[in-house]
């Protein structure tokens, strides 16, 4: 019972690595992507064409409402799901044509997960979760780094004990010590406030902006949560299977603003106090504008929106 | 409610089908014995309707004891012959003459399996049982007739030269006819039948002034009266006057009345632990699922429905699965039944048998065991699903809440111990019939089995943290995992490792015991037979002998010291019980063997034993509360009786158990001094190959015999004991079969389960081999766990049984080559179980993790 079979030679896309990253920096690259799923007239277009490159070292978000492709964006980024056509690019691997075995080696070497629900192994501690990427990938743990993540997610003194015995916002903060004990090139996270109250969602969003600003990691965050999204550096809003908006950091109040306009909710002009809302009111104006990048830089990571949440 | 269940079951259709399999076997097995010992009491009973079907009227003689269809070889003197013949409205008489015999082709004695090669005289024609289709009847010397399945057999034909094994030696003869015997499509087994004219019968079989039985053909009047008349004109009370019907009918009664004291209980055993295996994986299955669909139920609960509707929904489910399989089971019965029939005939049991037929009896009772098991099972579970509340409609997981009797679980496995041990000692002290005791013995352990798998939770956990140690070591991810999940749920992986415990247990104890027996029985040979050749017949029992001049022959080959032969019969002791005697040449004897004599006995007294003495074995003396000096009663089949001095007593119960007397007291009960073995011992210096060859020689004229020194008797004997046992594997085979089926479930609902977990291991890096490694190593400590159990359990069973049995020649003895096959087999079983739960996890979509319930 050898491991011959998890470990495979480097993926054989090796080669377009030098033409990707001469390119640009971007960890995460798709182009074309489309989704259809079922045939004929059954057939529904989860994605129709999306292109968009994803910065080394940035947290990116993205949202939409329900429907919209932005969990069929991740998971076909993550190479959980493959797309019907186009490509996907990771930290300057070709994955769209790689065998089960070559991604799950991709998996091993650069992705991490974080999920809504913790997903943590019922019957081992919180370290063996934590280090269980390791463990699977037989790459030992560098102490180091493990010492400085626990440190980070506050778990010293609750290593030994079972998930049962930890609280919800603990089991999470496990969860993000586990995605990031191996150090992926990128972090997919799905909805990682999802099953958290405000108080412990706002600990995890925190913990990630950390790793972000202290370690460079990259994390790509799909969200419904306008708070969530308003700590990245980047949200790129999904509609119908396409980007119909690309920003720098946003508002929590922009962010939402631009989730209602989508749902084709427009704010009443003339409420009053005139802030904040110019940029919303553009959107709807043109009904269905061609997607326009919008870079403002408002300074958004404000963090004093408690929760706020568009669909809750 | 009903369709709840049917929809349920439809949806898991895998899990239903292995439940339904898991059933299914052990009715199969339990219908399959009543299929197969139905069979062989239609083909016995076509065999003696057919050996009837022309005769009216038969007089044979009155066996002293035994069933009518052991007897047959006892005789009547010729001189009733024709007092029968001149009783008004006979018209045809066969003076039958019949022998047991050797067919010898191309120098070859035919092997008959076990079966008796019969030779008997060619009867009237009038009276002929066979009908001819080649040839004819033997009407000179030297000629003789086959019936169809020997001569097709062995490829023998009309004019063909042969030999006859005799009580007189080989004689060649030339085939003048083939013949049919019973209807078509019935099988004798293996049995030839020879028939031959009466005066050669007369001259091989030494039956001058005799008959076997006298055959009559009446006017076509009612046969009850011509045998009432029979009857009144010969007058003879060692003769019984019966109508061919009534005797047919009664030795058919006589043959099923033995299979169903022994073949039918023994292999309902077998089917009864199979079906003990079933009832382990019904409640484990029921007690996973009704787990699962927790939340399920309380949502049924909260519209509505009351405990009752939620009980009926898992006890339809569990009806619509004893149904099933009960009446697929039925029918698979009908496969068993032909499949037990060539595993008999595999290990040299070739039974006759008649067409496969389904008695009502067997649809009953195969119904009832299958119907009633599953919903027995399935009733825990079943009520445990009423205790979901409401509210879990709400709430996560699979837990269901703990019953309120749950706290008993251990004391009611204590209770289960105390009294399952108090009945196996029981039956092992208790002075009832064997059967009674068997059956007090077989409830004590199965009671034991249901203790220890209400026990084996409580180690499940240190247990796998042991198994599970190499394979955390050896495949660190994978091994951790796999050790990690067989702990979480104690109670399941409690059950799933019972059901294989059961049948590994069993599988145990049989070779535990039968070892025991093996080395008493070769320990016994080797400590006490002196000489360096045995000389046996081939069919190694009393089916077949060799005449006192085949003695005389073996004397006269260069080199021979000495030479002993042991007769063997049938006797009634005190009235009582059939027992063995044997009878010897006690100077001969006392040169080749060397006696365990108790109450201060020695080899004086075989110089002592004359024709009123007799010595004894230990057993006799306990069962019948013998001692030195007593006087038994001693009656042969043929009515001749003697009164015997018990002289001395000596320990064999392997080879020589109940009386042994002189040849001098033998006379006086039997009228011939054949031998079922010679014991030869060599000159000291000779070379015993060459006596060997010279013994062998020798024997031309006694086709039937085999000479062999000790250690090749010994290694006869250990080979047909094994065969033996190979049967009994195969028959437990199924056992341990369906508890594969039950592991194959457990994992595959575990699966269903983990799903979101076996997503979130694959998303964040595991691969599909380490997945179904994962899988296979949980199989597999699982099965270990089964394994052991049982190993320790049968071992535990086989010491208690064999130190209550020491006297009786079984002596405890492990056999460590068998208990290591037995534990790789439980490994074998474990790697199998996972491959398919194994290839369903590693094929779990990654998406699973992700999506959110």
């Amino acid at each position: 019972m050898s491991d011959t079979m998890d470990r495979p030679q480097q993926p054989a896309a090796a080669q377009t690595t030098a033409e990707a990253s001469a390119t640009t920096d971007a960890v995460v690259a798709t182009r074309s992507l489309t989704k259809v799923y079922g045939t004929g007239d059954a057939a529904v277009k989860a994605l129709r064409g999306v292109d968009v490159e994803i910065g080394r070292g940035q947290l990116t978000a993205i949202m939409g409402p329900s429907g919209s492709g932005k969990s069929t964006l991740m998971h076909i980024m993550a190479g959980l799901d493959r797309p019907s056509e186009g490509t996907v690019s990771v930290d300057g691997v070709e994955i769209t044509g790689l065998k089960e075995r070559d991604l799950t080696q991709l998996r091993r070497d650069k992705i991490g997960f974080i999920f809504q629900s913790f997903n943590l192994l019922p019957m081992l501690n919180a370290q063996e979760n934590i280090v269980l990427p390791l463990t699977i990938s037989r790459t030992p743990v560098d102490k180091g780094w493990f010492e400085r993540l626990i440190g980070i997610v506050r778990l010293e003194d609750r290593l030994t004990h079972k998930p049962s015995e930890l609280s919800g916002g603990q089991q999470q903060r496990v969860a993000v010590a586990r995605s990031l004990v191996a150090q992926p090139a990128v972090l997919f996270a799905d909805e990682p406030t999802g099953n958290l109250d405000s108080r412990r969602g706002e600990e995890v969003l925190q913990l990630l902006r950390q790793s972000v600003d202290e370690f460079g990691q990259t994390i790509i965050m799909v969200t419904h949560d306008a708070h969530a999204a308003s700590i990245s550096d980047r949200v790129l809003f999904l509609k119908d299977g396409v980007i119909v908006h690309d920003h720098g950091s946003m508002s929590s109040d922009d962010i939402y603003d631009v989730i209602r306009s989508l749902e084709g909710i427009c704010p009443a002009d003339a409420d009053g106090d005139g802030q904040g809302r110019t940029l919303a009111a553009e959107l709807c104006a043109p009904a269905n504008a061609a997607p326009e990048v919008v870079a403002t830089a408002t300074g958004g990571r404000d963090g004093d929106g408690a929760g706020l949440r568009a669909e809750r | 409610m009903m369709r709840v269940a049917l929809r349920n079951l439809w949806q898991h259709k895998l899990r239903t089908s292995l439940t339904i399999l898991a059933v299914l076997l052990g009715v199969a097995m339990i219908s399959g014995t009543y299929v197969l010992t139905d069979q062989l009491r239609s083909g016995f009973e076509d065999i003696y309707q057919s050996a009837y079907k022309n005769i009216d009227v038969v007089v044979a003689p009155r066996p002293a004891f035994g069933e009518s269809f052991e007897a047959g070889l006892e005789t009547l003197p010729d001189s009733l012959v024709e007092k029968v013949r001149a009783v008004d409205g006979v018209t045809a008489v066969n003076p039958s003459l019949s022998a047991l015999g050797v067919l010898v082709v191309d120098g070859e004695a035919l092997q008959t399996m076990g079966s008796p090669t019969l030779f008997f005289n060619a009867a009237p024609e009038v009276l002929d049982s066979v009908t001819y289709y080649a040839g004819s009847q033997p009407d000179r010397s030297g000629e003789i007739a086959v019936n169809r399945d020997a001569a097709e057999a062995n490829d023998l034909g009309v004019g063909d030269e042969v030999a006859v094994g005799t009580r007189n030696g080989a004689v060649p003869v030339r085939i003048g006819g083939l013949f049919d015997f019973g209807s078509e499509g019935s099988s004798l087994g293996g049995s030839i039948l020879v028939a031959a004219t009466s005066d050669d019968m007369r001259d091989w079989f030494n039956l001058e002034g005799v008959v076997n039985a006298i055959e009559v053909k009446g006017e076509g009047e009612d046969p009850a009266a011509l045998a009432a008349r029979i009857r009144a004109a010969i007058d003879y009370p060692g003769a019984t006057v019966k109508t061919g019907r009534v005797s047919a009918q009664e030795q058919t009664q006589a043959v099923g009345d033995a299979l169903d004291s022994v073949l039918t209980p023994a292999l309902l055993a077998f089917g009864g632990v199979a079906v003990l295996v079933g009832a382990f994986i019904i409640f484990n299955t029921f007690s996973i699922t009704v787990a699962q669909r927790r939340r399920e139920f309380a949502m049924l609960r909260t519209l509505g429905a009351t405990r009752r509707q939620v009980l009926g929904t898992v006890v339809a489910e569990a009806l619509v699965i004893g149904v099933g399989a009960s009446v697929a089971g039925l029918f698979a019965g009908l496969g068993v039944a032909m499949a037990m029939n060539s595993l008999f005939k595999a290990v040299g049991a070739d039974i006759p048998v008649g067409g496969l037929e389904m008695a009502p009896r067997t649809i009953v009772i195969g119904l009832a065991v299958g119907i009633g098991i599953t919903l027995v099972s399935a009733l825990v579970p079943a009520i445990r699903a009423t205790r979901v509340p409401p509210v879990a409609t709400l709430q996560e997981g699979a837990a269901l809440p703990p019953s309120a009797l749950s706290r008993y679980v251990p004391y009611f496995g204590g209770l289960l111990a105390a009294s399952g041990i108090g009945l196996l000692v029981l039956g092992l002290l208790s002075a009832g019939s064997v059967t009674d005791r068997l059956l007090q013995m077989a409830i004590g352990g199965v009671l034991i089995f249901f203790a220890v798998a209400t026990a084996a939770k409580y180690v499940v956990r240190p247990v796998a943290r042991v198994l599970g140690w190499p394979v955390d070591r050896v495949d660190g991810s994978a091994g951790r995992l796999a050790r990690e999940n067989s702990m979480r749920n104690p109670a399941r992986t409690a059950a799933t490792a019972a059901a294989l415990m059961i049948g590994l247990a069993v599988v145990v104890f049989v070779a535990v015991f039968t070892a025991g027996f093996k080395s008493s029985f070769v320990d016994a040979i080797d400590e006490m037979a002196k000489g360096d050749l045995i000389v046996r017949t081939q069919a190694g029992g009393m089916m077949t002998t060799l005449p006192a001049a085949a003695g005389e022959a073996i004397r006269r080959v260069p080199d021979v010291a000495s030479v002993s032969g042991i007769g063997i019969e049938q006797v009634q002791i005190d009235g009582d019980e059939v027992g063995t005697i044997q009878g010897i040449e006690p100077s001969d004897m006392k040169q080749q063997w060397e006696y365990r004599w108790l109450d201060g006995g020695s080899n004086a007294l075989l110089d002592a034993l004359g024709p009123d003495q007799a010595l004894m074995e230990e057993q006799l003396a306990i069962t019948h509360g013998l001692r030195v000096g007593d006087t038994v009663a001693v009656t042969a089949r043929s009515g001749e009786t003697a009164e015997l001095e018990i002289i001395g007593e000596y320990r064999d119960p392997n080879l020589f158990a109940g009386l042994t007397v002189s040849y001098a007291g033998w006379d006086r009960l039997f009228d011939q001094r054949d031998a079922v073995f010679y014991l030869v011992s060599a000159d000291a210096g000779a070379s015993v190959t060459q006596v060997q060859k010279g013994v062998d020689a020798a024997m031309a004229d006694y086709p039937q015999a085999v000479v062999e020194t000790k250690e090749e008797y010994i290694d006869s004997i250990v080979k047909q004991l094994n065969q033996f046992l190979y049967m009994l594997y195969a028959l437990l085979a199924v056992s341990v079969i369906i508890s594969l089926l039950g592991i194959v479930n457990t994992l595959i609902l575990t699966v269903y389960e983990r799903t979101r977990e076996i997503g979130m291991l694959r998303a964040i890096g595991a691969s599909r081999s380490q997945i179904r490694r994962m899988i296979r190593y949980e199989s597999v400590i699982t099965a270990i766990m089964g394994g052991v159990l049982g190993i320790v359990l049968g071992t535990v069973f086989a010491y208690i049984v064999t130190t209550q049995l020491g006297a009786q020649g079984i002596s405890f003895t492990v056999p460590p080559v068998q208990l290591v096959v037995c534990l790789i087999v439980a490994i074998v079983v474990g790697v199998l179980a996972a491959v398919l739960p194994a290839r369903r996890a590693a094929k779990t979509d990654i998406l699973a993790a992700i999506h959110y319930e």
